[in-house]
Order: structure tokens, then sequence, then C-alpha cells
């Protein structure tokens, strides 16, 4: 529905501006964006197991992974990454099936490539997830960041419009930015919008958010467990 | 005999911060806070030998549950230091939770979602035990409690009891070499807490594990604890047997503890001002 709709709006802001090209791309190409963004774009997002680890610090129910042998960090992972692959084996037939019968360009030898790379962000995904919901330990109502993180990375990650189309400097510091690996590269392989350069660099990135972001994480979790209560924050 | 749970001196602070009611004072606490502390549990200084059963007994808020939260890793001391066998606690080694299982009577600890049995296998693999031995464990745990029946439904749709005795299974899984229990039985029907008294009574006897227990009942105590350890106020009052100390508040205190509303505080007090005297409230006493 969402795709269909944004698919719609870019055919209407073409055909308003008399044109058949819009930032050197023409209707086909995003047509075949809408498709994958919004598909990409549910499979990188996470707002349910980060909610889930915030009710548990919240509820106290972290208890019964603190004092087991194995990391709260790792036993919602496993949970997260095995989540996404579900979703991900039981929906990429949509994007395919329509992007095939509207002639959308795909460039199907870069699909397993884009796929293990949305694997490899999904690491980072988790981290900022399991930063966020570790302010549960210092403030009541945690849950807001991550609707504020849920909106910037709308932006960020190219799934409202491709990050091609900001102006320059911005456009490139945004591409930069570990996001861009959460929907505009991988919808962009996958579509020709990005080379495969490009796209690695964008995995480059995504390996510096992970370092960045186990540093802060392991920082907030860690001086959080060591004030918690056992009941609940 | 080897000592698995040693402290010294051990304590624990929470510090909370209170205001005026209102949304003003919800405001200004913001930038203004008045924190107050509160000393849950004073320096207490113990060590248990192996296969002991401690029955830790106190009013609510009387310091019981920190201390097993503290001992078992859960949260972290405030000061004094602490050894559960020879690991630090909160620093939460996998080699020592390997060895400890802590169950909270009031806090479920398996996935309500899930069967029993899954909630098992999922523990049996979190333990790294083979999957064929642990569900003979699960089974045979769960027909000493009389809960066979009920493995295969999601944990949510159980009753209480029997909530509690999946509880104990999964916190036996693994064999602990020290187990926690706090209030096993709070809030089951005496049917249903004879059970887990019994279940426990012989489990203890087949594999001698060191356990601290904390109840409201003193039939929990009386039927399983080697030692009694009262706790008042965050201070442990009383280290002795229990027959030592029921037959002293009987005689004493003309205290029946076997009836369930006894007041704990009250008798700890009654026992410190016949005992010790008001001044020297703060000693404890050893039989």
């Amino acid at each position: 529905m969402t795709s269909g709709i944004e698919a719609l709006l870019w055919m209407a802001i073409l055909t308003g501006m008399g044109k058949t090209e819009l930032g050197g791309f023409g209707r086909e190409s995003y047509l075949a964006y809408a498709l994958w963004g919004n598909f990409i774009g549910r499979v990188t997002a996470n707002w349910m197991y980060e909610y889930m680890m915030m009710e548990d610090i919240e509820t106290g129910r972290v208890n019964s992974i603190l004092v087991r042998p194995i990391s709260f960090f790792e036993f919602y992972l496993s949970q997260f990454i095995g989540y996404k692959g579900l979703i991900l084996l039981s929906s990429i037939v949509f994007p395919i099936v329509t992007c095939s019968l509207f002639g959308a360009p795909v460039i199907w030898s870069r699909l397993p490539l884009m796929i293990l790379g949305l694997f490899y962000y999904l690491i980072f995904c988790h981290l900022v997830s399991f930063t966020v919901a570790s302010m549960a330990f210092y403030l009541n109502k945690a849950h807001a960041f991550t609707m504020i993180k849920n909106m910037a990375l709308w932006i960020f990650s190219g799934e409202l419009i491709p990050l091609d189309l900001f102006p320059e400097p911005l456009k490139s510091w945004i591409i930069s930015l570990p996001f861009a690996s959460a929907v505009y590269l991988p919808v962009g392989y996958v579509i020709g919008r990005v080379d495969f350069v490009t796209w690695r660099q964008g995995l480059m990135s995504v390996t510096i958010g992970i370092l960045v972001m186990s540093v802060v994480a392991q920082q907030i979790w860690s001086r959080g467990v060591r004030q918690y209560t056992g009941t609940g924050a | 005999m080897d000592i698995v749970i040693k402290t010294d001196g051990l304590y624990r602070d929470f510090k909370t911060y209170r205001r005026a009611d209102g949304g003003w004072n919800a405001l200004k606490g913001f930038f203004n806070r008045t924190y107050e502390t509160r000393h849950a549990l004073l320096p207490t200084t113990l060590s248990v030998p192996s296969g002991q059963v401690i029955g830790l007994v106190g009013a609510n808020g009387a310091g019981k549950t920190t201390l097993l939260k503290i001992l078992s890793g859960l949260i972290y001391p405030s000061g004094g230091s602490v050894e559960v066998l020879g690991f630090k606690p909160w620093e939460r080694k996998s080699e020592f939770l390997r060895q400890i299982s802590i169950l909270l009577g009031q806090k479920a600890q398996l996935w309500f979602d899930l069967p029993a049995a899954d909630s098992f296998s999922l523990l049996a693999e979190i333990y790294g035990l083979d999957l064929k031995m642990a569900r003979s464990r699960w089974q045979t745990l769960a027909e000493r409690l009389g809960c066979q029946d009920q493995l295969h439904i999601q944990l949510r749709r159980l009753s209480l009891g029997e909530r509690m005795k999946m509880e104990i299974i999964g916190s036996l899984l693994h064999q602990p070499r020290i187990l926690f229990l706090d209030e096993p039985t709070i809030g089951l029907d005496v049917l249903a807490q004879n059970t887990i008294r019994t279940f426990l009574f012989e489990y203890v006897r087949d594999h001698q594990p060191t356990i601290i227990l904390t109840s409201h009942y003193m039939d929990d105590i009386s039927s399983l604890a080697d030692r009694l350890l009262l706790i008042g106020q965050g201070r442990m009052v009383y280290d002795g047997t229990v027959a030592g100390f029921t037959g002293f508040a009987k005689q004493n205190l003309q205290v029946d503890l076997g009836r369930e509303d006894v007041d704990f505080e009250e008798v700890i007090h009654r026992f410190l001002q016949k005992e010790l005297g008001s001044a020297q409230a703060s000693r404890t006493v050893t039989t």
C-alpha cells in the first residue's frame, strides 16, 4: 500500500514537472526505489525488540537474563536476527514480483550480496536499539527515544526520499553515515542507482558505527546495571 | 566443609528522591532534587558452608531479597566484600552463573508465551546442557511435583501454583550448587505449599545443594532449614538453629511461629528487647 502511494507520488511529481527524469533517474527507477525501499525499510527498522528490551528493564524481567549465562545483548540479537530473517524470506516475493511485473530496473545478480549487507547492518541496528533501551535504567519513559530515533532514521536512511536528491554537501554527509546502509545504499545498489564501491563504503561506515556504538552501548549498559535495583528501574 | 558464601561488612544503600506532588513540583524536580538514602542492608558478615540450608526470615522490607539479589549477582553491593563459590557475584561470570540459581517468587523468570517445556529447552541451550538429558531431568522433576500434564501448556494459562512449580523446575534444570529461593510458596494454597515443601525436602536430601530460602511461612523454614537467620530493618539479629529460635519464641515471647499471620518485625522487636535490650540492638545473637 505504502509502496503504491509512494510510487504514484513520484509519478505525479515527474508528470507535474513535465520531465521524464529527476536527479538523473527515470520513473522506472523511482518505481523500483519505492517498491524496494519500503520493503527493506521494514526489514531494517527496529522498534518491537527495542520496546521489549525496555519493558524488560522497566519491569525487572531483565532479572531472568542477568542471572543466566547469556548476555542480554546476545539474547535479543539472536531473536532479532531470526525474526528479520523470517520477514525477509516471507516478504521478498513482493518487490521481486512487482518489479518484474512493471519492468522496473533490478540487477538480480546483486541481490544476494545486498541481503548479506542488510544482515550486517542489522547488527549495527541492534546495537543502536540496545543503547536506546538501556536508557530505561535511568528514565521511566525511555520509549520517547524510540520514536525520535525512528523519525530521524526515516530521513537519514533514505526511506522517505533517495539520499542523492539532497543538495551538496548534505548529500555526501548523509550518505557517509551508517544509516544510509539501512535503505538508500542497499536499494540503490540492487536497482543500479549506486555502484559497488559506494555500497562497499557504506559497509565500512557500518563497521565504524558498530565499533563506536559498541563502546557507547557498553558504557550506558554497565552504568545502568550498576545502579539497577532488581525490581525494575 | 567448604565455605561457599562469604561476606564481610556487606551492605547496600538505595538512593531515592522525594518530591512534593503536583505538576509544578515535578518540573522543579528536574533541576533540584532532594535525595535520601535508605539502608536496605546494614553491614553483614556471613559464612555459609556447602550443603547448608539457610532460612532467611524477616518482615517486608527487612533486607532479605536485597541480600539474595547481591549474592546472586543481580545487584551491586554499596560496600563490604562478598564471595560466592570464589566469585564476585556482580561480575556475573558465566562459570559462576552456571552454578547458581535464583527463584524470585514474585517475578516470573520463564517465558510467559511459551509452554514450560519450550522454556526448558531454551534454558538447556543457554546452560549448554545435553537436550536429551535435560528433557529426562525436567520430566523427572515434573513428575515429582505432579505437574507433568502441564508441561506443554502456555505458561500464561497455568494457575499460580502450577507456574511456581514450573519456575522451580526451570531453576533446578542445570543442577545448581547454590539455590536462592525468595518466597517460593508466596500466595499459594496450602496444598501447593505442601507439595513444594515436600519436593524441596526430597531434593535437598538427594542432591545436597546449598540453599538460602526466604519465606514468610515458618513451616517452609522449619521443614527445610538447618540454620535460621533473622533479619530486621537491614540488620542480622539472630543466627542459630530453627528449633532454638522457635523454642525461645514460644517460651519467652509467647509467640507460636507456626501460625501464618506472625508479624516477624514485631517478633524481632520483642526478641531484641528481651535478649539484648534496646541499647544493644545492633549486635547479632548467635546460638
